[in-house]
């Protein structure tokens, strides 16, 4: 489990490092609100927000409502495209 | 802390996949959290419902998802085959021809000030009979108009129409002057004498055999022969009128008159007696005794023959004045005047 843990904090060391993470990260958000993710979740923020009062709402109410429904909302395409590229990216830089 | 080499390959596949899993809901997090720091702070700036409308309006622009109309609700060729009323004669025009009509109504188009350039110049001709000859180079290679005859046409339609609808006058008065009217020739049988004349002084008229018209063109139509022209003025004034303009002899038409016919012929006797002589005698029956024919001849001085009507009466003078100048000779002296060429030719029969 040592190993495991270490070799988890490597990798994403080695992601970091390479930019990949970046990359990944602006890959998923574009896909997101092409599929109109982020308009399905900006509802949902308004009904909280229209909940909780449009003064007294703070992030972690946002947080703790919204993520949950956040992923459970993510297209299935999107979810296997990233997928794919960091089983790709570990494949490749499998040795350290 | 020293990081000892590992490579990947010891693990499973389960590993390596629930490690990419690891690294997917990661990703995934990130996306939500960024979005609810945007969405926190849209609220507290005051932006986030700001482009909302009321629910009427919502309801009111909602986007329209049925057959044969488009988002707006609007229907595609509502407009083809409408007809809209002209501001200026207040005729209802098909939408597809109204651009064209306006152009014309208005005058303001290119087309529509040759037009009326071209019925100012029309009508001048006509009022004052002035030469056409300075349009001639644009009117010879010009099938569509032609000044006079388009303008008569124009009149007659327009009479036709006044006579018939005595209750649309405006509409239908208005539209013939900007129909564009093809016809490039006249019906002779509907014009009268005088017209006829005005006409074939100043055009062409020879009558076509296709269309039985005549022709409008200047005097100068290269398309026909001065005989032609010759012909068809003789065949339509009658035998006595020709009024081509001849360069080569001064023929004189139907005004001419008797007593300037004698006037001629007493001078042409004077000219037989003056040359009385032993030597000239024969010329000088040939030049006399024009006063024994009293038909109304030409004067021609240079040539015998002549078209038409003159032919008899060349023939006439021929013989009259070999015969008839003893006649004359007795009882004039007269000063003498240039002997006419035409006994010349009975010189030399005698």
């Amino acid at each position: 489990m040592n190993k495991d843990s270490q070799m988890r904090a490597a990798i994403n060391q080695k992601l970091i490092e390479m930019g990949e993470r970046e990359r990944l990260k602006e890959l998923l958000r574009a896909k997101l609100v092409e599929c109109g993710w982020k308009d399905q979740m900006k509802a949902q923020c308004k009904d909280v927000i229209r909940e909780k009062g449009l003064e007294h709402v703070t992030v972690e109410d946002l947080v703790v409502e919204i993520t949950p429904k956040g992923r459970a909302l993510v297209p299935d395409s999107v979810k296997k495209e990233l997928l794919q590229r960091i089983r790709a990216f570990l494949a490749q830089h499998s040795t350290l | 802390m020293k990081m000892e080499n590992m490579s990947l390959s010891g693990l499973d596949n389960t590993k390596l996949e629930a490690l990419a899993q690891d690294i997917y809901s990661d990703l995934v997090e990130d996306a939500c959290l960024g979005l609810c720091f945007e969405v926190h702070r849209a609220v507290k700036q005051g932006y986030f419902f700001l482009d909302d409308t009321d629910q009427e309006s919502m309801k009111d622009f909602e986007i329209v998802d049925q057959p044969g109309v488009d988002i707006f609700g609007q229907v595609y060729n509502q407009w083809k085959n409408k007809e809209c009323v002209c501001p200026n004669c207040n005729r209802s025009i098909a939408a597809s021809r109204f651009a064209p009509h306006l152009e014309k109504c208005l005058g303001m188009g290119r087309n529509s000030s040759r037009i009326a350039n071209r019925r100012i110049a029309s009508s001048n001709n006509t009022n004052n009979k002035s030469e056409s000859d300075q349009e001639d180079n644009d009117d010879v290679n010009d099938n569509d108009w032609s000044y006079g005859s388009e303008k008569k046409v124009l009149i007659r339609q327009m009479d036709n129409v006044l006579f018939s609808l005595p209750g649309e006058l405006s509409s239908s008065v208005n539209t013939d002057p900007y129909k564009y009217n093809y016809n490039t020739g006249i019906n002779y049988e509907t014009l009268g004498p005088d017209e006829l004349r005005s006409l074939l002084t100043t055009q062409c008229g020879v009558i076509s055999e296709h269309t039985k018209k005549m022709c409008t063109r200047s005097q100068r139509c290269p398309q026909h022969t001065d005989q032609q022209r010759r012909a068809v003025r003789v065949f339509l004034l009658g035998l006595s009128a020709t009024s081509l303009p001849d360069s080569n002899t001064a023929v004189e038409s139907d005004g001419y008159d008797a007593s300037d016919g004698q006037v001629l012929m007493s001078r042409l006797q004077w000219d037989g007696s003056s040359d009385i002589s032993p030597s000239d005698s024969a010329s000088s029956k040939a030049s006399t005794n024009n006063s024994d024919s009293k038909k109304p001849k030409k004067k021609k001085k240079t040539s015998l023959n002549s078209t038409g009507g003159g032919g008899g009466g060349s023939g006439s003078v021929g013989g009259s004045s070999s015969q008839g100048c003893l006649a004359g000779q007795a009882n004039r002296k007269k000063p003498k005047l240039p002997v006419p060429p035409a006994p010349s030719i009975y010189d030399n029969l005698n």
